[in-house]
């Protein structure tokens, strides 16, 4: 069962602000969803591995740092000087 | 002569090399047909016409002073690229509020090898907000419409990528899938889309969904295009370290070869609409004349495919869109004055309803309460789904089914249901799932509307689907471009 509650806790987990119309709507829909995911438990899976991605640690790239040609901080709106500004953290 | 925007792309290739036309009255054309179309498809979410002027130039002149030895595999041809693919210094955005100025500062690995190719990138396409959709309706940039008809949905998410080559605005494109979001637009705009085996093409400078399911696809008119642009864009990335190393860089001819051997997938053709179920039998009847082996077979879990697919899809675009903080890129709103948490959610509130509602999901199965409960499952059910995939690719080279379990629909059918939505995503969910390749080609017509015929190879095993896709396209001859009466 997923509460009106509930939601307004994800929310605030994904940083989403969320009103009291969003609230009503999600609930009843994100209900519904959860309802069919929990499809999962009608069958029996202990004996199965999770899949995973087969490649081996020796067939990756070098740990190295490598220069990045382009100029990342030119499309950033909020900035002073060479430094990114975000909002206050206290 | 037909008209040049009309061509295939390896039509415009042959056509440019062979200097019976140049690059840049092909160029104008399509750029005169974009324009007087896409008022009404609305495909494009921003065209590039001095870009493509500019490069058709540099075609001619490559061309005219090199005799075409110079020349890329894909010289001329007109490439529209999904808007979650980067391309340097032009607008990327997702059709999303939260990306509406992101100037990419670098190419996408495969928007790179297809520049190097001396394609020609037309514009950027439309798609629902984020990859997330299955109709190309949850655009902020407003829907795409299907050309066969344009009071119906063109599919998604990748619509403005299937449209946009239906409807002759260029001649191939670039599409995301990450639960068939090539397929299921190819599948209602009749045109060939390909999700190509996981690992087998760079997702480097696609803006992620769901990175386990996510893989870049080429869509065009036929077959044999496909394979053109799957040529070019395959292979190792050292940006991309999924790209399976063994298969470096697969080069696919046409060879149609008999003998064939298919199994339809009983739970998907049962699933479907009775006049789309009859349309994949009279093609597996056409395989058959065609001495093929066909023979009706099982997947047991496809039961559980379409929840194991959206626990994962959701969980991995929770986590994904959380770099979405409208500080290093985003719209016009400043961080002053405002504390950091409440800065966070305020501006992410910008998500549509689609996306924020994915977030939502993602976040509650991901809690540490219920990981075991749903995503420790669904990726048990990924297990079970490739174990059973493997046997059946013993028997058989490939699999064919729907596309999709119905027909185009109308705009606002389905759009206020959200699971109603997911579930017609259940016939192309299973390729994203096991990492194989699948495609889906024009299967004939109902009332007027397409229908996809998905086939789906194991793994890296993409010429089988191409050997079997051009046996079918070559034979059933299936009526290409809808005639724009409108």
């Amino acid at each position: 069962m997923v509460s009106r509650d509930t939601i307004k806790y994800l929310g605030r987990l994904s940083r989403l602000e969320l009103t009291e119309e969003e609230l009503v709507k999600y609930e009843s829909q994100i209900e519904e969803i959860i309802k069919y995911l929990d499809k999962l438990d009608s069958v029996s899976l202990s004996e199965i591995e999770p899949i995973h991605q087969e490649k081996n640690f020796c067939e990756l790239r070098e740990d190295n740092t490598k220069a990045f040609e382009h100029n990342t901080l030119e499309s950033v709106r909020n900035r002073k000087d060479d430094f990114v500004k975000g909002p206050r953290i206290l | 002569m037909p008209k040049l925007y009309s061509l295939t792309a390896e039509q415009v290739n042959t056509g440019i090399k062979r200097r019976d036309f140049s690059a840049e009255e092909y160029i104008s054309q399509i750029l005169e047909r974009i324009d007087n179309i896409d008022v009404k498809v609305n495909a494009f979410i921003a065209v590039d016409s001095k870009g493509a002027l500019e490069k058709a130039r540099l075609i001619d002149r490559k061309i005219r002073d090199e005799g075409g030895k110079k020349v890329g595999s894909l010289a001329g041809i007109t490439i529209g690229v999904k808007d979650n693919i980067c391309t340097k210094g032009f607008r990327t955005t997702c059709a999303s509020k939260m990306l509406e100025e992101y100037i990419p500062p670098y190419d996408a690995t495969v928007v790179k090898r297809l520049k190097d190719n001396d394609a020609v990138i037309i514009g950027k396409l439309n798609l629902d907000e984020f990859a997330m959709g299955s109709t190309t309706e949850l655009s902020k940039f407003g829907p795409t419409h299907n050309p066969w008809n344009i009071d119906y949905v063109a599919g998604g998410s990748s619509g403005g990528s299937a449209a946009s080559v239906a409807a002759l605005e260029c001649a191939a494109s670039l599409g995301s899938d990450t639960g068939g979001s090539v397929r299921c637009p190819a599948s209602f705009c009749s045109v060939v889309g390909l999700k190509p085996t996981y690992g087998r093409v760079s997702r480097f400078g696609l803006i992620p969904y769901a990175n386990s399911l996510d893989q870049i696809g080429p869509i065009g008119k036929t077959v044999s295009d496909v394979m053109m642009i799957m040529n070019a864009i395959a292979g190792i990335d050292d940006n991309d370290q999924t790209i399976k190393v063994p298969y470096s860089r697969p080069i696919y001819t046409l060879q149609p070869r008999k003998k064939i051997r298919i199994g339809l997938v009983r739970e998907l053709v049962k699933g479907a609409e009775p006049l789309v179920s009859k349309c994949i039998y009279s093609a597996m009847d056409l395989f058959a004349s065609l001495d093929c082996v066909c023979e009706e077979t099982s997947l047991n879990s496809v039961e559980y495919a379409l929840a194991s697919y959206y626990t994962i899809a959701m969980a991995e675009a929770s986590s994904n869109l959380a770099r979405y903080d409208n500080i290093r890129y985003g719209f016009d709103f400043g961080p002053d004055g405002y504390e950091w948490n409440a800065y966070f959610a305020k501006v992410r509130s910008n998500f549509g309803d689609e996306v924020k509602r994915r977030i939502i999901v993602g976040t509650y199965v991901l809690s540490s309460a219920y990981y075991g409960k749903y995503y420790l499952k669904a990726q048990k059910i990924r297990t079970i789904l490739k174990q059973e995939l493997k046997l059946l690719y013993k028997k058989y080279d490939v699999l064919i089914a729907p596309t999709m379990p119905l027909l185009p629909f109308k705009f606002g059918e389905k759009i206020d249901d959200p699971l109603k939505m997911f579930m017609i995503d259940i016939d192309t969910v299973i390729a994203n799932l096991a990492g194989i390749p699948a495609i889906s080609i024009p299967g004939g017509f109902s009332n007027d509307l397409p229908i996809g015929l998905q086939i789906m190879a194991d793994e890296f095993q993409e010429q089988k689907l191409f050997d079997a896709a051009l046996l079918f396209e070559s034979t059933a001859n299936i009526h290409r471009s809808p005639e724009l009466y409108w």
